[in-house]
């Protein structure tokens, strides 16, 4: 019997990120389950994610049980920050990788001991493109914008803006030395994103964090 | 390795074929479907695309990718339209019509030369 081909179309329908999203259904199952409050930190280099986080772990040292696993390129200059106010931090060297996977999340979740932990923060990498499409098993998205970055960032990163569940604009100490237009960035991110609440703090002089720690005390 | 998101998404996709073609078969061509929201770059991901699947059987298998466009509705004329970019003017003169896109990012179908005996 002779050898034929014949071409055939299959389909599918099935997500391209099914791995990475099954992993990350697991981790939020898990984490359901004892009780931790996970949220995804994502932001550009340089809009104070780790100086948020140090100042978040300050004020709820005694209150609340944190955990942090911080993603960076090629340093451990944020986990060996993190770690001065937080005894369970997970440094993820993720090297030219421009986003956390799930993967990451759930390996670097398993070298921590989260007996009693009832929040977990993972910073990611400092981008605002590549970690938003990549589930994690996070409860919440927090996506933290900064003045110095421009009043055009939410316009221009509308996945990023359309799948948080909190927005942080940072660095508000220096709006008299910007021309950051407060209401035009608002408008942007209402079109994109009608019900988020956008939250103005300095994680420098901790203006405004009483509202970013209630919001996290609400969960 | 390249440092962009298109490169993860490219071997995911690799991965979810190889899974969904039958035993042994040579791939073809790939369809997928991306809504406007992931902003996905179709250049950046036919390159990564390309230097993923070298040597398996999915190499030179032709990637279509039908990447939707943003669905924009004038909150003033009701007017209803797409759109490549979520941030556009309505013929009526509202600057702010409501964009809104999905974020899929779909394996839709296959296409494989299988062996007949």
């Amino acid at each position: 019997m002779s050898e034929q081909t014949r071409t055939v179309r299959l389909p599918v329908m099935r997500r391209v990120l099914e791995a990475n999203d099954d992993i990350a259904a697991a981790t939020r199952a898990e984490l359901a389950l004892r009780g931790i409050f996970a949220i995804d930190l994502m932001g550009a280099p340089g809009s104070g994610k780790t100086a948020l986080l140090e100042a978040t772990l300050r004020a709820l040292a005694g209150r609340r049980r944190p955990a942090v696993l911080v993603g960076d390129l090629a340093t451990r200059r944020d986990g060996d920050r993190l770690a001065r106010w937080c005894d369970r931090v997970v440094q993820i060297s993720t090297g030219d990788g421009c986003h956390l996977e799930a993967m990451q999340v759930r390996d670097a979740l398993a070298q921590l001991d989260l007996d009693g932990v009832d929040l977990l923060f993972v910073e990611n990498v400092g981008n605002l493109i590549c970690p938003v499409g990549f589930d994690l098993g996070q409860t919440a998205k927090v996506g933290l914008f900064s003045l110095t970055e421009g009043d055009d960032k939410a316009a221009k990163h509308p996945y990023f803006v359309a799948e948080a569940d909190l927005l942080l604009l940072n660095k508000i100490d220096l709006a008299p030395h910007l021309s950051f237009d407060r209401a035009g960035f608002e408008a942007d991110v209402r079109l994109l994103n009608p019900s988020v609440p956008i939250l103005d703090i300095s994680a420098t002089t901790g203006e405004g964090l009483d509202a970013w720690l209630t919001w996290l005390t609400d969960r | 390795m390249l440092g962009v998101h298109e490169f993860s998404i490219a071997e995911g996709l690799a991965a979810q074929v190889l899974a969904n073609a039958p035993a042994g078969a040579r791939v073809r061509e790939v369809e997928i479907r991306v809504g406007a929201l992931r902003g996905l770059e179709p250049e950046a991901l036919l390159m990564c695309w390309d230097s993923v699947t070298f040597g398996t059987p999915m190499a030179g298998a032709i990637l279509q990718i039908d990447q939707r466009a943003w669905s924009i509705t004038c909150s003033d004329c009701r007017r209803e339209w797409t759109s490549p970019v979520p941030f556009v003017s309505c013929e009526c003169g509202n600057a702010t019509p409501i964009p809104s896109g999905s974020d899929e990012l779909d394996l839709i179908a296959i296409t494989v030369d299988e062996v007949e005996t």
